[in-house]
């Protein structure tokens, strides 16, 4: 009788044991999922400071611009949408006719990705004004957008080659459209190669090509904002360049620009695009700050219209904030509040709740200096 | 290990391979008689039925190591008087590695040159030996490259090594042919038995019930296990005598190069890949171009012209061969990765032997141009020795082209047969586009997952290729239907097709009329003027 319990002593203890160590593991898993989804359920609050000066919450945030859209370009966008191209058309007869660039190209940008979802109106606008540079020039960027939208948002192992093959093909058509665009531009206007460099970027055009479409361009607008935010990009690591030729390109961009062209916030883009630390060491060395203060001056003096100055205001309200300059960074935050389809946040996940969390710490940190 | 040790050692692990069965058996009849010593008879009675029933595969397992001798493969065998000079250097060649000749040569078709022997005993006693040459072989080496291979074939039987080494060998060859025809007899048990089941369905389908899934699965399984047991063993003897054979491989290379000279011998393992491929491409783009249409090349051509195409891709083969793979060609390969084999000869020391023998190989028949033919005539099967001769490539190529051409059957062709629910014309179809309806059309062909979920100009674009190249195909039809093109035959390139020059004497570009036809803004007026040059 003494052996049977002492055998199933040895068996039973262990297991016991066992099945004690579980329930526990059971148990703590259980409390832990629970406490989490508690704290997830947590809604976000508008801090009392960002009230008070009207800031909006990130579900109100305006994730698809910069900026507020201008009147007219809305109303064309609306209308190219319902399949009427006169807006449109008169948008771009204006731009050219008082040679404003930068309107134009942001005016491109925004009615080309209309047309790369659905051309039937551009279709009609060419069948009516057959070689109208404005016309042409939707046509060659709404090509490359078309591109992007057939290779799809994947890494290229989630690709498939149909994809890529597609992809490759209308960017090769949309080189030959921006070649007929900039040969109807009208005289001095750089929009084609602002837009063909979107082109040499998804086919890699080697960097002496580049250099050759940047003589062409910067010999019409020396100081244009999209033709250098995109040609940084090409310049990039990432594309088609490295760090230290888009930093170079950035700083020449600087140095030689008036004040109020913007060109002043290359620099920080740079650096932005190649900083890899998981620290804010590197965005609050002295060179860092004083990039910072030229951005601010440049921006004072901007056009107020200008159709990127947001853009500009965003990168300087991040890096205020992450150099303490809290009480500024507040100014550049209330400034372009509302709008967040920006750097740095677009670069994130959720681009509303990142805006949101950098400008309530820049304002705790202000309302507590005060 | 010496050689003498190591070849042993492969024999022992070969005779387990024969023995493997009548150990299992015996280990069985000793547990039987174990328990006749020691079990309670009524329970002994019944572990001998249980013995009784394990023993029949094992048994039937034993029958299966009997092998048919070795099926002659199809090839035209040679005499003495008929090819001398070739017998010649196979004698010779023998002569110098120190093996015996091969007693028979056949001429084959493919790529290829073995020596073979019919092995008694299980591979311990030497037999009849053959030389197997594939002619294509012999349209793409030089003499002296084909010396270098002979060689090589011969020195697996020459004693140099070992005495053992040649019963290695012909152990190893009567191994791997007799899991060969395992695995030869299961595909035909499992087709048996799906046959069986496909008849059974059908009489069931046929009295109205449902039909079962066809499975294979169960049938001749004691079969497949015993195969199985057997396998494993003979993966496991190959790869215990790997490191040897792999030995066997570059003396045999040594020993081709003494006699052929390294440059030959390095030379001629790059070429055989080479020749392989370009030879399997010949098969399919030119000697059975007319497959479908019945037609055949002119006799003494079905394996004459691949020494022209070999001639004609000189510069295509040359980027070939500097690529070698790197790779074994199967897992019971014994040859080494052909790299491996190249840089061992190639660091041979130079023997001034590069310019001997540059000759085509042909030239060591007596007639070449005789022998392919009396060789097509041989390997050709009866069937196909029933098409028609075309008179020369050109009639092949026009023949196989409007056959091709008027059979086919694009995805456009299919699509829009679905759509309109009418024959897929040419004519239909330019009709369709000129009313605007192409890209509802177009939402009929095969699509992939993202093209399927794209819409308007992504969407255009994803079926853009497929059209496209379907239009151009029924054009060509159509065109080829109405005499309007003609066809240029090449060894060099794909056969081009021209298309009969406009009224106003300028050649169209077919691209470029069809372009238009699928357009954003369609235009059909170029595709229908190339179809109707009169009006």
């Amino acid at each position: 009788m003494i052996i049977l319990w002492i055998v199933l002593a040895v068996i039973g203890v262990p297991l016991l044991l066992i099945g004690l160590y579980f329930a526990k593991a059971i148990v703590q898993g259980a409390a832990e999922g629970w406490r989490e989804g508690s704290e997830e359920s947590t809604e976000y609050e508008l801090p009392a400071e960002a009230a008070a000066l009207g800031l909006l919450p990130p579900e109100r945030q305006n994730t698809d611009t910069a900026a507020p859209v201008p009147a007219d370009l809305a109303a064309a966008v609306a209308a190219a949408k319902a399949g009427d191209w006169q807006p449109a058309a008169a948008l771009f007869d204006e731009t050219a006719s008082v040679r404003d660039w930068e309107r134009r190209t942001s005016h491109c940008e925004a009615l080309a990705d209309v047309a790369a979802e659905d051309d039937t109106w551009l279709l009609a606008w060419e069948a009516a004004r057959v070689d109208d540079p404005g016309a042409a020039l939707v046509r060659a960027r709404s090509t490359v957008f078309l591109a992007w939208n057939i290779r799809g948002g994947k890494r290229a192992q989630y690709t498939t080659g149909e994809q890529f093959e597609g992809f490759h093909r209308v960017l090769a058509q949309s080189r030959e459209e921006h070649a007929r665009a900039a040969a109807l531009a009208v005289e001095g206007d750089p929009s084609p190669y602002v837009g063909e460099i979107w082109t040499a970027l998804g086919l890699g055009y080697p960097n002496s090509e580049m250099d050759r479409l940047w003589k062409e361009l910067t010999d019409r607008a020396p100081h244009h904002y999209e033709a250098h935010f995109s040609a940084l990009q090409y310049w990039c690591k990432k594309w088609r360049g490295s760090e230290r030729l888009a930093r170079d390109f950035a700083a020449r961009a600087a140095e030689q620009a008036p004040l109020g062209s913007l060109m002043t916030a290359f620099p920080l883009i740079a650096h932005f695009e190649h900083d890899e630390s998981d620290s804010a060491e590197a965005d609050r060395t002295p060179e860092m700050r004083s990039l910072v203060d030229a951005a601010l001056t440049d921006v004072a003096a901007a056009d107020p219209a200008h159709p990127r100055l947001a853009e500009v205001r965003h990168l300087l309200a991040f890096y205020l904030c992450l150099q303490d300059r809290d009480e500024a960074a507040v100014e550049q935050f209330r400034l372009v509040d509302g709008y967040v389809n920006a750097l740095p946040w677009r670069y994130r996940g959720d681009k509303a709740a990142e805006f949101c969390r950098m400008r309530d710490l820049s304002l705790a940190n202000a309302a507590a200096a005060n | 290990m010496g050689a003498t040790l190591r070849a042993l050692r492969a024999l022992l692990l070969l005779a387990g391979f024969y023995l493997l069965g009548i150990l299992l058996l015996a280990a069985l009849a000793g547990v039987d008689y174990l328990l006749y010593l020691h079990a309670p008879t009524s329970l002994a009675l019944k572990l001998f039925l249980v013995s009784g029933l394990l023993a029949i595969p094992l048994v039937r397992g034993l029958l299966m190591l009997r092998t048919p001798p070795e099926e002659e493969l199809t090839g035209l065998t040679v005499t003495q008087a008929d090819e001398p000079e070739l017998w010649r250097t196979v004698r010779e060649l023998a002569d110098e590695v120190g093996t015996r000749a091969p007693s028979r040569v056949v001429l084959t078709a493919d790529v290829n040159a073995a020596v073979a022997e019919d092995a008694r005993l299980l591979g311990l006693l030497p037999g009849t030996r053959r030389l197997y040459l594939g002619v294509p072989l012999m349209q793409g080496l030089t003499e002296s490259q084909l010396r270098a291979v002979l060689a090589h074939e011969l020195g697996h039987y020459s004693n140099a090594d070992t005495r053992l080494a040649a019963i290695t060998v012909r152990g190893r060859a009567q191994v791997l042919r007799t899991i060969e025809q395992f695995e030869e007899r299961a595909r035909r048990t499992a087709a048996r038995e799906e046959a069986r089941q496909e008849k059974k369905n059908a009489k069931a389908t046929a009295k109205g019930k449902e039909a079962r899934e066809v499975d294979a699965g169960h049938s001749g399984i004691t079969y497949r296990a015993m195969a199985r047991i057997y396998t494993a063993y003979a993966r496991f003897y190959f790869r215990a005598t790997l490191a040897g054979s792999r030995r066997q491989e570059y003396a045999a290379d040594a020993a081709a190069a003494r006699i052929a000279g390294r440059d030959a011998t390095a030379s001629a393992l790059r070429e055989i890949p080479v020749l392989d491929a370009a030879f399997g491409f010949y098969t399919q783009s030119y000697a059975t171009l007319g497959s479908n249409a019945e037609l055949l090349p002119p006799r003494g051509e079905v394996l004459g012209g691949f020494g022209r195409m070999l001639s004609a891709r000189q510069l295509e083969l040359a980027g070939l061969r500097t690529g070698l793979p790197t790779e074994p060609s199967s897992r019971y390969d014994s040859h080494p990765p052909i790299a491996d084999r190249v840089r061992r000869v190639e660091s041979l020391a130079p023997d001034g032997r590069a310019e001997e023998g540059r000759g085509a190989a042909l030239s060591l028949l007596t007639d070449p141009e005789r022998t392919l033919t009396a060789l097509e005539d041989t390997v050709l099967t009866d069937a196909v020795r029933g098409f028609r001769r075309a008179r020369d490539w050109q009639e092949l190529l026009d023949g196989s082209m409007a056959e091709g051409l008027a059979s086919s059957s694009t995805p456009l062709h299919l699509a829009l047969g679905q759509y309109t629910k009418s024959a897929p014309t040419l004519p239909a179809l330019i009709q369709l586009i000129d009313d605007g309806q192409l890209w509802q059309l177009a939402r009929r062909l095969p699509l992939s997952e993202q093209a399927a979920a794209s819409k308007g100009r992504a969407f255009r674009e994803f079926v853009r290729p497929t059209l496209h190249e379907s239009l151009a195909t029924m054009a060509l039809a159509e065109l080829n239907a109405r005499s309007l093109v003609r066809w240029e035959f090449s060894w060099e390139r794909s056969a081009v097709p021209h298309l009969a020059p406009a009224p106003d004497g300028t050649t169209p570009d077919l691209d470029a009329v069809i372009a238009p036809a699928l357009a954003d803004h369609p235009d059909t007026g170029p595709l229908r003027a190339l179809l109707t040059p009169s009006a």
